[in-house]
C-alpha cells in the first residue's frame, strides 16, 4: 500500500503553509494560535512544585485541565469561558457504587446590553459569569476590548470586538458624527485599545471569512483577450510606422 | 436540541391544557446551577516534562462536584451615583448596593456609574471644587429630609418657675432631644437676640449643614416634673378631674419678671 508523503495528520499544518493561506496578514496568522483560556471550571495548582501534604517532600505537580464541550449556541451568545462539563459521577457520592453520567451546563439568560461606542442595545444570552465580569471591567465595551480571545470564547463576541475596534479606528467619521462632546469623551476613554484600521478589518474573522476576504483583495478583473491584442496590434503599428523611411518632399 | 425539544414540549401542553400555567420547565430535575467547579476522583499520574497527560479513559472522567458558585454568598455592587435617589443618597456618594439593583435600575437608568479610576477622579475632583466654594455647594438628600421634618417641628422647653435662670443654647439642644429626638449641636443653633426668662412663644434658628436654616417656633412653658405630667395626662383620659391647687400650688403662679 502506497504511503502518502506526508502524513495526513499534519495536512491541516501543511495548508496553512503554502497558498492564500500563506498571504494571509501576519497578525491574523498569529491569533490563530491562541494560549489556553483561563479555568473556569477547575482550580489550577498554579506552581511547578509542592509539599506533599502528607509525606512533607517537595514534589512535581502538574495541571490537568477539565475538558470543556462548547455547544454552538455559546458561539452566539456570551457565556465568559463557561461551558458543558460533561462526564460521570459515582452515585451517592461514593467511590464504590456505580458510576452515572452526567452533564452540567451553565444557567443562561438573556439580556440587554448598551455598548457606548456603538450606541446600540445588544439582546444577548449571557450567564451570570459573564454579568459579573462585565462589572468587574467596569462596562460592557470595556470587558469585550479588554478580554482576549480565548476567554471571550464566542463568534459574537468578537464580531462585536471588530466593530468596536472599527469604530475606533474611523473616529474621525464614524464615532458620534452628530455629538462632538461625546465623540471626545468617548474617544478619550477607550484611546488605549486604539489599532490599526487594517488590523482591525481581520480582528476576530474564521479562518474561512479570513481567505474569502484575502481573495477578494487579490482579486483583479482579467482583462479581455481583444484589449491585450489591440493593444499588441497598435504597438506594433507604431513600430512599423517608425522603422519606414519617412518621404521628405522638397 | 435540547433547547428545542424542551420549546415543542411547552407548547403542546398550552394547546392542550389552556388552563394550567406551564408546568414544563426544564427536564432536568436537578437546581440550576451557576459556574461548577469540578475535580477528578482519580489522581492523574504525573506525565514527563513537555508530555501531554496520561489520561485513562474511563477514570479520569468521573468527577466530584467542588463548589457551586450559586451559593456564594452574595457580593455587593459598588457604584458612584450620578444623581441623588432617594434612599441610596446624593450625587457623587460611593454606594454599595444588590447586583439585581445595580445591573436593573441604577445603571439601566443612568443613575449611577461604574468606580473605574477615571469616574472616581473626576468625581473627587468635582467634590473638591465644590468644598472649596460654599455657594456651590448642595444640601445633601438626608439634609432635605432633615429640612422637611423641621419645618413641621414645634417644640416645647419647659423653664421653671421657683428658679430664675435665662434659657441657653444648650438647654434647648437638651430639649430638641429628648422631645423631638433630634440631635442639633449649638453651633448650629441659633436663639434670639434679648434673653429668655419668661413663658411665651419664641423662635430658634437650626441649621441643617451649614446650608438650610429653618426657623422653629418654640413655645417656653411651666416646667412639669414628669410625675405631674403623666399625672395630668392620666386625669385627662380618665376624666378624674382633682384639685390642682392642692397637688400642684405653685405651678400656676407666672414666673417673676427678670
Amino acid at each position: 500500500m502506497p504511503l502518502h508523503k506526508y502524513p495526513p495528520r499534519i495536512w491541516e499544518m501543511l495548508k496553512m503553509k503554502q497558498g492564500i493561506y500563506a498571504r494571509l496578514p501576519q497578525h491574523y496568522l498569529r491569533s490563530l494560535q491562541p494560549p489556553p483560556p483561563t479555568p473556569v471550571h477547575w482550580r489550577p495548582l498554579g506552581v511547578k512544585y509542592r509539599l506533599n501534604p502528607k509525606t512533607k517532600v517537595r514534589e512535581r505537580v502538574e495541571d490537568v485541565p477539565i475538558p470543556i464541550y462548547y455547544p454552538p449556541e455559546s458561539q452566539k451568545g456570551l457565556w465568559g469561558g463557561e461551558g458543558w462539563v460533561t462526564g460521570f459521577v459515582y452515585a451517592n457520592g461514593d467511590k464504590l457504587c456505580p458510576r452515572v453520567k452526567k452533564c452540567w451546563k451553565p444557567q443562561l439568560f438573556l439580556r440587554q446590553l448598551y455598548s457606548e461606542i456603538l450606541d446600540h442595545k445588544f439582546d444577548i444570552t449571557v450567564t451570570s459569569r459573564t454579568l459579573d465580569l462585565i462589572d468587574a471591567a467596569y462596562g460592557f465595551d470595556f470587558y469585550i476590548l479588554k478580554t482576549p480571545k480565548q476567554d471571550l470564547n464566542s463568534k459574537l463576541g468578537m464580531d462585536i470586538k471588530r466593530a468596536l475596534l472599527l469604530r475606533l479606528a474611523r473616529w474621525n467619521t464614524e464615532l458620534y458624527p452628530d455629538d462632538p462632546a461625546r465623540r471626545d469623551m468617548v474617544y478619550n476613554k477607550y484611546k488605549k485599545f486604539l489599532i490599526p484600521e487594517e488590523e482591525a478589518e481581520w480582528v476576530g474573522l474564521s479562518l474561512e471569512e479570513a481567505v474569502e476576504k484575502q481573495r477578494l483583495l487579490e482579486y483583479k478583473e482579467p482583462t479581455p483577450k481583444f484589449v491585450s491584442c489591440m493593444e499588441n496590434l497598435v504597438q506594433e503599428l507604431a513600430v512599423q510606422k517608425l522603422s519606414e523611411p519617412q518621404v521628405v518632399e522638397k | 436540541m435540547w433547547c428545542r425539544s424542551h420549546f415543542v414540549l411547552e407548547g403542546l401542553v398550552r394547546v392542550f391544557n389552556k388552563v394550567t400555567v406551564s408546568p414544563v420547565q426544564n427536564f432536568s430535575q436537578t437546581a440550576c446551577k451557576n459556574t461548577v467547579v469540578v475535580e477528578r476522583w482519580w489522581q492523574v499520574p504525573l506525565a514527563k516534562e513537555g508530555r501531554p497527560p496520561r489520561l485513562h479513559p474511563r477514570r479520569h472522567r468521573i468527577y466530584k462536584l467542588v463548589e457551586d458558585t450559586k451559593h456564594r454568598p452574595p457580593e455587593k455592587l459598588e457604584l458612584i451615583l450620578t444623581q441623588t435617589v432617594p434612599k441610596f443618597g446624593g450625587r457623587g456618594d460611593t454606594v454599595m448596593v444588590k447586583k439585581s439593583v445595580g445591573r436593573n435600575k441604577l445603571l439601566a437608568e443612568g443613575l449611577a456609574v461604574y468606580p473605574s479610576p477615571e469616574n472616581k477622579q473626576m468625581f473627587e475632583e468635582e467634590r473638591k471644587m465644590l468644598e472649596g466654594s460654599l455657594e456651590g455647594r448642595r444640601q445633601t438628600s438626608t439634609g432635605e429630609l432633615t429640612v422637611k421634618l423641621l419645618k413641621s417641628c414645634h417644640l416645647e422647653v419647659g423653664l421653671r418657675n421657683n428658679v430664675r435662670y435665662e434659657l441657653t443654647k444648650e438647654i434647648v439642644c437638651r430639649c430638641f432631644l429628648r422631645r423631638l429626638g433630634m440631635f442639633v449641636p449649638p453651633h448650629a443653633l441659633k436663639l434670639p437676640e434679648e434673653p429668655i426668662t419668661r413663658w411665651g412663644e419664641y423662635w430658634c434658628e437650626v441649621t441643617v449643614n451649614r446650608l438650610d436654616t429653618v426657623r422653629v417656633p418654640m413655645s417656653v412653658v411651666n416646667f412639669e416634673k414628669p410625675r405631674t405630667r403623666s399625672r395630668k395626662r392620666w386625669q385627662a383620659l380618665y376624666g378624674k378631674p382633682e384639685p390642682e391647687e392642692s397637688a400642684q400650688p405653685e405651678s400656676e403662679r407666672p414666673a417673676k419678671d427678670p
